[in-house]
C-alpha cells in the first residue's frame, strides 16, 4: 500500500513544482493582415481583412535555464471586404479566425524577449459564400515577435507583444475557380495584458 | 546583448520574407461569351450593358406563388449569388411585388419593351420563357420592375416541367442580372436554348465581366 501512495505524492510533489513554473498570460489586441486574395476583373480587385480585435491566450513551460516552449491560442474577429480599383468597397460579412502557435521565447535583454512558433490559422467565415462559399480553410503558419513585460506585482506582469506571422493563403472554393498558387498573407498583431509565472 | 539569442528570430523573418512573396494567380476569364445587348440606332449600334449598383442590392425578386415559382426563384437567385466571388450580387425574394426590382410570373410575356429574350426552346421543349426589360425615353434607363415570364408548354405536371422551369427560371434571372445575351455554348445555362440545370464557368466568368464592366444603362429608382 505505501508504494502507490509513495507514487501518488511524488506526482502530486511534481505537478505542484510544474505548475510553479508554468507561465500564463492572457492579452487583448488588434490584428492587422495583409491581401487575402488579388484578382484582375477589369480593374483589380483584393479582398481584405479588416483591423481584427484580438484575444491571445498563452502558456509556457521552462525547458532551458533562458528559454520556454510555449503553446498560444489567438481568436481574431472583424468583418472582410473586398477593394476594387476605383473605389468600390463592399463588405462581405464578418470574418473569425482562430491560431494555434507552438513556440520558442528567449531573452533579448531587460523585460524584453523574442519568440517566434509554427502552428496553425483557422480560417472561420460566419457564411458560406464568394471565396468561403466551400466553407473556410486551415492553413500553416509561421510567426515570430517581441514581447516585454514589467512587474507590476508579486507574480503579475504587465505584458506588452508585438508580433508578426505568415501564410499562404486559398480557399476550396478558389482552388475550384482555377486560382492557382496561393497568397502570401503577412499579419501583425500587437497586443497587451497580464502574465502571471514565476521569475 | 547577444546576438547568438536573436539568430531563430532573424532565420524565421527571412525565411517568411522569401515564402511570402509570391500573390495567387487569378484564372482566366477568357472563356466568357459577349452579353452585351447590341441594338440598331438611327446613329448606328448601340451596346446596351447593365449590372445593379451595390447601391441597390440585395435586389427584391418577387414570385407569383404558383407552378413552384417561388421555390424556383430562390434557387436561381442562390446559383447566381454563388457565381461571385465579391459580393456582386445579392438578391431577395419579396412578398410585395409593389416594391420588387423584378418580378417573376407564369404565362407569355405580354408585351415589347425591350424584350431581352423571348426563349422558344427547341432542346427544353417543356416550357419556354421571357423577360422584358423596359427602358425610359432617353433609352439609357431601365424602369423597374424588370419582368420575367416563364410558361410551360403542357400540363405542369408532366414529366420535366418542373425542372425545365427551375431551369428556365434561372436562365431568365441571369438576364435580370445584366447578362442580355445569349451563350454560343449548350453547355451554359445561358445559352438560347438551356437544357443544363446549373451555370457554367463560363457562365460565372460571364456574369463576373459583366458585373464589373461599366454599364451603358442604370436602373430607376423603385
Amino acid at each position: 500500500m505505501r508504494a502507490p501512495l509513495t507514487l501518488l505524492l511524488t506526482l502530486a510533489a511534481g505537478a505542484t513544482a510544474l505548475e510553479a513554473q508554468v507561465d500564463y498570460s492572457a492579452r487583448l489586441g488588434v490584428t492587422w493582415a495583409t491581401a487575402l486574395v488579388r484578382d484582375d476583373i477589369i480593374n483589380e480587385i483584393e479582398v481584405r481583412q479588416k483591423l481584427a480585435p484580438t484575444l491571445v491566450l498563452g502558456v509556457a513551460l521552462p525547458i532551458a535555464p533562458l528559454y520556454r516552449a510555449g503553446l498560444e491560442l489567438a481568436l481574431a474577429t472583424s468583418g472582410y471586404q473586398s477593394n476594387e480599383e476605383g473605389g468600390t468597397t463592399v463588405d462581405l460579412g464578418t470574418l473569425r479566425t482562430g491560431t494555434i502557435t507552438l513556440g520558442l521565447d528567449g531573452p533579448v535583454s531587460h523585460g524584453l524577449r523574442w519568440r517566434a512558433g509554427v502552428g496553425l490559422l483557422r480560417y472561420l467565415p460566419a457564411e458560406d459564400q464568394g471565396i468561403f462559399l466551400r466553407g473556410g480553410t486551415t492553413r500553416f503558419l509561421a510567426g515570430a515577435g517581441i514581447d516585454y513585460r514589467r512587474p507590476i506585482m508579486t507574480k503579475w506582469d504587465l505584458m506588452a507583444s508585438l508580433h508578426y506571422d505568415f501564410h499562404r493563403f486559398t480557399t476550396d472554393e478558389l482552388e475550384a475557380r482555377g486560382f492557382s498558387q496561393s497568397q502570401g498573407v503577412q499579419r501583425i498583431g500587437v497586443s497587451i495584458g497580464l502574465a502571471r509565472g514565476h521569475r | 546583448m547577444n546576438p547568438r539569442r536573436w539568430l531563430p528570430l532573424l532565420c524565421l523573418a527571412g525565411g517568411s520574407v522569401l515564402l511570402s512573396c509570391a500573390d495567387i494567380a487569378a484564372p482566366s476569364r477568357s472563356g466568357a461569351y459577349e452579353w452585351r445587348r447590341i441594338v440598331a440606332t438611327a446613329s448606328g449600334p448601340d451596346t446596351l450593358s447593365f449590372h445593379w449598383p451595390q447601391a441597390r442590392l440585395p435586389v427584391r425578386f418577387w414570385a407569383e406563388d404558383t407552378l413552384n415559382l417561388p421555390v424556383h426563384v430562390q434557387q436561381a437567385i442562390d446559383q447566381w449569388q454563388a457565381a461571385f466571388l465579391y459580393g456582386e450580387f445579392r438578391g431577395e425574394l419579396v412578398a410585395d411585388s409593389s416594391i420588387a426590382d423584378v418580378i417573376v410570373a407564369s404565362g407569355i410575356a405580354p408585351k415589347g419593351g425591350l424584350s431581352v429574350t423571348r426563349l422558344e426552346s427547341l432542346m427544353a421543349p417543356e416550357c419556354q420563357g421571357a423577360t422584358d426589360i423596359e427602358l425610359d425615353a432617353s433609352g439609357h434607363q431601365i424602369l423597374p420592375p424588370i419582368r420575367v415570364y416563364v410558361d410551360p408548354r403542357f400540363d405542369p405536371a408532366a414529366p420535366g416541367v418542373d425542372a425545365c422551369m427551375a431551369l428556365t427560371t434561372t436562365h431568365e434571372v441571369g438576364h435580370s442580372l445584366g447578362i442580355f445575351a445569349h451563350s454560343p455554348n449548350a453547355e451554359d445555362i445561358m445559352f438560347a436554348d438551356p437544357v443544363v440545370a446549373e451555370l457554367s464557368p463560363r457562365d460565372r466568368a460571364t456574369a463576373e465581366l459583366a458585373s464589373h464592366t461599366e454599364p451603358t444603362l442604370t436602373a430607376a429608382p423603385r
